[in-house]
């Protein structure tokens, strides 16, 4: 019960920097990539942002984005914005996701989260799902790329949205959306 | 006595032609298109029954996966004051290719829509503003048409059945 107490001060801390606006702190990782190269977040202290995105490579809803998320690594490349592919279904091996990536032209990182250890860290559900992190390592912007999984539809550019603003040294209008997709399929 | 032959042989290479599908007999599975006035109806017009109502895609494992358990729901509350019924996320253009074919293998004989509402969030907020977007989830809502249970991600029978259990015994 004292140990319970003991935590109200801190439940309140916590509340209050929510309330106040405060930005969420992603924890640093360290993962490696499909040829087993390791990364971590904050081997990327010299960018101006980090797209991090939860990616499959049997979701067509994630898959119907494949051709989005290069242009968004093509338009921002050059702009100081490194993106960082995390694959953490169980069900989708490292050498599925090697041939994925190269099958349609993914000239980004992509990551290979085994366990679901990072999904789980930043609570990410479904793919796709963005996460886009400062060098202070600040959750900048979480949630979709756009609002339709169908191009044609799409009214809202969120991601690049964020982009822009971070880029403009703006305040994100709007930090956080809903993704829309397939489920993460993790480990029990 | 040629031609009877010929009409018997006719009427059998017929038969054979014609796709057997037992549970299309007398109960065809229809897969209806869903905008948003369409899904307040359903949730709204309940005529004293509760809706059970899951959100599932051909796409998603833990919705396939937990499709059976859907399929023994209705078999459970069958003629009594429950209503199932599934929309689906896939595209109304995939109805035949691949929403059918699924739930023909499953001998789906409840209702089943698919959603043809265009932005998701609209969709989502129709049901429930605090979903978060990963399917499969599971609506229960009451004779009102108050949602009472929701539930986020693959369930099984038992679960699902109490949860249509706490609803009924609901005033």
């Amino acid at each position: 019960m004292r140990s319970l107490l003991k935590l109200i001060p801190l439940f309140f801390i916590v509340v209050s920097f929510a309330f106040a606006g405060e930005p969420m702190k992603a924890e640093n990782f360290t993962l490696p990539d499909y040829n087993g190269t390791k990364h971590s977040l904050t081997d990327y202290k010299d960018a101006k942002a980090v797209v991090v995105m939860f990616i499959a490579t049997q979701c067509p809803v994630s898959n119907g984005y494949n051709t989005r998320m290069v242009s968004l690594y093509n338009d921002y490349k050059e702009k100081g914005v490194v993106f960082l592919g995390i694959n953490s279904n169980k069900q989708e091996s490292v050498e599925e996701v090697k041939e994925h990536a190269k099958e349609h032209g993914f000239e980004f990182t992509v990551l290979k989260d085994d366990k679901n250890v990072v999904a789980d860290k930043f609570g990410a559900t479904v793919t796709p799902e963005i996460y886009v992190i400062s060098p202070s390592l600040d959750i900048l912007y979480h949630g979709r790329i756009d609002d339709s999984r169908r191009e044609l539809d799409v009214t809202t550019h969120d991601l690049r949205d964020a982009l822009d603003a971070i880029l403009a040294g703006k305040s994100v209008a709007v930090s956080e959306t809903r993704a829309f997709g397939c489920t993460i399929k993790k480990v029990d | 006595m040629l031609s009877r032959i010929g009409c018997t042989l006719i009427v059998l290479l017929m038969l054979i032609a014609t796709p057997i599908f037992p549970q299309h007999r007398g109960n065809p599975i229809r897969v209806t298109p869903i905008g948003l006035s369409g899904l307040d109806s359903l949730i709204h017009q309940r005529n004293g029954k509760i809706l059970f109502l899951n959100i599932w895609a051909t796409w998603c494992q833990p919705c396939v996966e937990e499709f059976p358990d859907i399929v023994k729901i209705h078999k459970r509350f069958a003629d009594s004051l429950v209503d199932v019924a599934a929309i689906s996320v896939d595209y109304p253009d995939e109805i035949n290719s691949k929403i059918l074919p699924f739930l023909i293998s499953h001998k789906v004989h409840f209702p089943v829509f698919v959603s043809n509402v265009k932005k998701e969030d609209d969709f989502m907020d129709a049901l429930n503003p605090s979903w978060r977007g990963a399917v499969p989830v599971t609506f229960i809502f009451d004779k009102k048409g108050t949602r009472r249970v929701f539930l986020f991600g693959e369930q099984n029978f038992g679960t699902f059945s109490a949860k249509v259990d706490s609803v009924l015994r609901m005033r």
